[in-house]
């Protein structure tokens, strides 16, 4: 296993977290 | 204001086609998201850690296409007082700076078990801050005035004048010494300097990450719209 493995989780957990957070609040804000 | 002379309303196009764009936005990130993960190759020198590479690198064209969107909205918004242009730069800075943030915390991320360190200040890091800063404040400007022609203008003139930063940040590896590594993909002395098959993950994962912006885009120009409507109800 890839000892910086929790590296690459972490940084596409991030981004792909944020930018579904921001889908669900264009979606609250009415969009 | 003066609602006589500024023109309104969004593209009747751009509610038909939204749902068509989540779409195709959703499977072409599943598409690039799995080429990222399991089909490009290990790199030889970095191991599986240049993964975080084709997040990063997607978010910060995207984050420069959308601080040039804010650009030319500005611009089209002083030209022809139509608020659909002021509508489409607030959209593209307020998408600009989350793709900005993003991009320097995946490249945070890359950064610590490649170079050591979570941050380091170096050239492009820190004119990436700057840029991030810059359209954070142009976010703020706009709050700073509840008369729309006053800050739409300013929020243009400040939209104009901001992005500068972008060729600054694309260029400022090639203008002084830097820790970052040089254009690989956009380089002047010829083609892409990478694998075929890292290419191809890249550019798949670099359209996927456009059509988001572009989901974004049609989904947040159109509350803006919206907002400008009750705006005008109201007075």
């Amino acid at each position: 296993m890839d000892p910086n493995l929790i590296f690459i989780v972490a940084a596409f957990a991030i981004v792909w977290g944020a930018l579904l957070a921001y889908l669900i609040s264009l979606r609250a804000r009415g969009a | 204001m003066t609602e006589t002379t500024i023109s309104r309303g969004m593209p009747f196009w751009v509610p038909r086609i939204r749902s068509w764009l989540g779409i195709a936005a959703a499977a072409s990130f599943v598409v690039a998201s799995v080429m990222a993960l399991f089909w490009a190759p290990t790199d030889a020198v970095q191991g599986d850690v240049y993964r975080i590479l084709y997040v990063h690198v997607p978010l910060a064209w995207l984050a420069y296409l959308a601080f040039v969107v804010v650009f030319l909205a500005s611009v089209g918004w002083l030209w022809t007082r139509n608020a659909l242009f002021d509508a489409i730069a607030v959209a593209s800075a307020e998408i600009g700076v989350l793709f900005t943030g993003l991009f320097l915390v995946a490249g945070s991320i890359w950064a610590k078990p490649t170079w050591g360190v979570w941050w380091t200040w170096e050239p492009r890091l820190v004119t990436t801050a700057i840029m991030f800063v810059m359209y954070v404040g142009y976010l703020l400007l706009r709050g700073l005035s509840t008369d729309f022609s006053r800050r739409a203008t300013r929020a243009a003139v400040f939209g104009i004048v901001a992005v500068i930063d972008v060729p600054i940040v694309h260029l400022s590896v090639l203008w002084a010494n830097s820790l970052h590594q040089l254009p690989t993909v956009l380089r002047a002395s010829g083609s892409p300097a990478l694998d075929s098959s890292m290419l191809l993950t890249l550019m798949v994962s670099l359209f996927a990450y456009t059509l988001i912006y572009a989901y974004f885009m049609s989904a947040r120009v159109s509350l803006e719209v919206a907002r400008q409507e009750r705006l005008w109800t109201r007075t």
